[in-house]
């Protein structure tokens, strides 16, 4: 099958003298489902800020469909990179409703409404269309999230801690169904999680971040 | 590394706002390598020191008042329960409404030898009317009764907060080590919160040595007074110049002072052991003692003014609200509130290109822009007219005449670099309180840039855009000396009817123009007020 992301050999640091990421090389196919997990401050997040283009690289490649999109003294800009991007406090536009948020990455006027229809339906948000974030819960919140991101139809969607807020009974109900929608799409998914289980429930491969080392399952 | 460019549009954008922005300020500085003339000779010989002993006079007489004031104050309505307390919370910074010129003129108007108290007190001793009970106001101590009546709000907010940020436990530790009430507030409360006492007390100076309206009225030497009467009277800009130059060092001096201190604001750090301060009920004769003390700054900064300047409005009768008045108004309120859109247009846009490029060029640029809030009114008019001149004599002199000179570009550029740092902190304040995922969700989904700006930034931050806006309209209304200087001839605003009357003596027309301006600068304290009443409950 087909990679749909490729980093090669990247390395990126902070400070100059203390390396986060050190010559990292990863692929992630069509359809696949990969999680990166390990402790808080190992750099996971990191990766996924430069997959997504929101941070530069030192050195090394990462190349999205076969185009190179980040390397030293080059960066594709997140949005010309058609990527998905699911974080941890949800971060809905808390002046748009939930419909206008789901509607904010739509750029063609015919279909958006149809379309907006559609996916308020498939996360279960649709009678939620009118309200405002602060005035629904944490779970439907965290659908919206995802609304958001797959109605762009990405290539890649990144998720960052996307369950981490949730309690345990909410985050195996949202596992399941975006388990199922992900794997209906054939969508590629990078998630970053500190959460074992999950990412075992969730992953078709796992990396495990670890003090001075990466590990593949 | 946000970006695949190094240099953009955006830092395009703020490094032509810096050194338009700073150019006044420049060309005053620049006048110190000017060749110096006779009456530069005179100055030093004969009057130099008076400006520099009265203004340092001035300056450190009103800073220890305003301690005094502000830090007793803030720390009775943090600590005790007595009776007006949640009136007081807010109340002490009502005086903020009134400038300290128009303070000036309603205490000539009470306490002058006719004036309105005098009188009250001959009719109630049977005092001849060469008698007086209160004395000569118009002297160096009337002044800095003056400034700090009007100005100590400004320790006293900052003071508040740092008291409210003090850990309950450390004073329990203090009274188990045998330390009295007052023991505490002096040798523990006081010396944890000395920068932010610094803090607040260098604005309070720095407003002191920009002030013209007040020291004017009050006919006292000091570098305001000397570089108006150095250009009006001796027509030497160049001399004027030289003092501004003076005075803005010092200014400098100041600024970053309070820079400094603003750094360590709160020794006492919240931390996961921090405990509230336990507010203690006081006994009938304690809660009396504290209501007087807070009640006397507002007596004084206040109501005093307040019925003064309705006293001259009863008198003045039906005239008050008369054509020329309400043309004046029009002027202000026009001029103030166009100059605040840019202020604050200006800020937005120069926080967006902070956050939008993470650049730490535009990030290390953005507090030179702030230093305009400290340089006087009337040094700014120096070095506008300066810059003005030039351009007009040397880019604009296709137009028949002066362009910009005496135009009201000149008055809202003034206004604009007054203002900027207010209108930038409140910006600044709004950005911290939007996630930086926000941006993050936002890019990826292909938003950048102005849309960016427009469809996430700006409407997360109408209340930051509408709030400086308020804040920077009732700070131009209040402005004088820029003003008074700058404005186009036969132009006139609020502030500067206020001093043209109160200068000719014609105290009770100066009513109408001075209640407007009050009536302007109550909208922002009310705001704050508001804010000190929510941050009460965050606490509780």
């Amino acid at each position: 099958m087909k990679n749909i992301l490729e980093i090669r050999n990247l390395s990126h640091a902070y400070d100059q003298d203390i390396s986060i990421i050190k010559d990292f090389n990863f692929s992630l196919k069509k359809g696949e489902i990969v999680s990166i997990l390990g402790p808080s401050g190992i750099g996971k997040t990191t990766l996924l800020r430069i997959v997504a283009g929101l941070e530069g690289v030192m050195d090394g490649e990462v190349t999205i469909s076969d185009k190179v999109v980040s390397k030293k003294n080059f960066l594709l800009p997140p949005e010309k990179r058609n990527l998905g991007l699911v974080v941890e406090d949800r971060a809905l536009f808390p002046h748009l409703n939930i419909e206008k948020n789901v509607m904010f990455g739509i750029t063609h006027i015919q279909e958006r409404e149809s379309l907006v229809q559609e996916y308020l339906d498939l996360f279960k948000v649709a009678e939620l269309s009118k309200k405002y974030p602060h005035e629904v819960s944490a779970g439907q919140q965290q659908r919206v999230a995802f609304a958001r991101a797959l109605i762009t139809n990405p290539d890649i969607l990144l998720l960052d801690e996307p369950f981490g807020a949730l309690d345990k009974n909410l985050k195996d109900e949202l596992h399941d169904e975006t388990k199922k929608i992900f794997k209906d799409t054939d969508l590629s998914v990078l998630l970053v999680t500190h959460d074992e289980e999950e990412a075992k429930y969730f992953s078709d491969r796992i990396i495990e971040f670890q003090e001075g080392k990466i590990i593949i399952r | 590394m946000r970006s695949s460019k190094i240099f953009s549009v955006w830092h395009g954008i703020t490094l032509f706002t810096l050194l338009f922005f700073l150019s006044p300020i420049l060309i005053i500085l620049s006048s110190v390598f000017a060749d110096y003339s006779e009456n530069w000779s005179h100055i030093y010989e004969y009057v130099l020191a008076d400006y520099i002993l009265n203004s340092l006079f001035l300056v450190s007489g009103v800073s220890l008042l305003v301690m005094i004031i502000g830090s007793l104050t803030a720390w009775l309505v943090t600590n005790y329960q007595f009776f007006g307390k949640r009136f007081f919370e807010w109340g002490l910074i009502l005086p903020l409404a009134i400038p300290p010129y128009i303070l000036a003129y309603t205490f000539t108007g009470l306490f002058d030898s006719y004036g309105t108290m005098n009188e009250i007190a001959r009719s109630l001793f049977n005092l001849q009317q060469n008698e007086m009970l209160f004395p000569n106001i118009r002297n160096i101590y009337g002044a800095i009764i003056v400034f700090s009546f009007t100005l100590y709000p400004y320790v006293y907010l900052i003071c508040r907060t740092a008291f409210l940020n003090q850990s309950r436990s450390m004073f329990e530790v203090g009274r188990t080590l045998g330390l009295s009430q007052v023991s505490i507030f002096l040798k523990l409360a006081l010396p944890l919160v000395r920068p932010a006492l610094i803090a607040g007390t260098m604005i309070v100076a720095m407003e002191t040595l920009s002030d013209f309206g007040a020291v004017d009225h009050f006919a006292i030497s000091t570098f305001t007074t000397g570089i108006f009467r150095t250009w009006y009277g001796m027509y030497d800009l160049t001399t004027a110049m030289q003092l501004s130059s003076m005075l803005l060092i010092f200014i400098t001096f100041c600024l970053i002072m309070e820079r400094t201190s603003r750094k360590n604001a709160n020794y006492s750090t919240i931390g996961s052991n921090f405990k509230p301060t336990q507010v203690k009920r006081l006994s009938s004769i304690g809660s009396s003692v504290c209501f007087f003390i807070c009640f006397i700054p507002i007596f004084i900064g206040f109501i005093l003014p307040i019925l003064e300047i309705l006293n001259w409005s009863l008198r003045f009768n039906t005239s008050f609200f008369n054509e020329q008045f309400f043309s004046i108004s029009l002027n202000t309120i026009l001029l103030s509130i166009l100059s605040a859109i840019l202020c604050t247009f200006i800020a937005m846009i120069i926080n967006f290109s902070i956050r939008y490029k993470n650049s730490s060029v535009i990030k290390s640029i953005n507090p030179f822009l702030n230093i305009g809030y400290a340089v006087p009114g009337l040094i700014l008019a120096v070095g506008i007219v300066q810059l003005f001149v030039f351009l007009d004599n040397n880019i604009l002199n296709s137009f028949e005449g002066y362009f910009l000179t005496g135009s009201l570009f000149g008055l809202i550029f003034a206004y604009i670099i007054k203002s900027y740092a207010l209108a930038n902190s409140t910006y600044e304040a709004g950005y911290q309180k939007i996630s930086q995922a926000i941006d993050d969700s936002a890019r990826v989904l292909k938003s950048k840039g102005l849309n960016l700006l427009f469809r996430v930034h700006f409407p997360i931050l109408k209340t930051s855009f509408f709030t400086s806006i308020l804040l920077v309209t009732s700070e131009v209304v209040k402005e004088l000396p820029a003003t008074l200087i700058l404005r186009p001839f036969n132009f006139e605003t609020l502030a500067v009817s206020t001093y043209i009357y109160a200068s000719e003596e014609r105290m009770v027309e100066a009513a109408a123009p001075a209640t407007a301006i009050i009536l302007i600068g109550l909208i922002p304290i009310f705001f704050i007020s508001k804010m000190i009443r929510t941050s009460r409950l965050e606490k509780s």
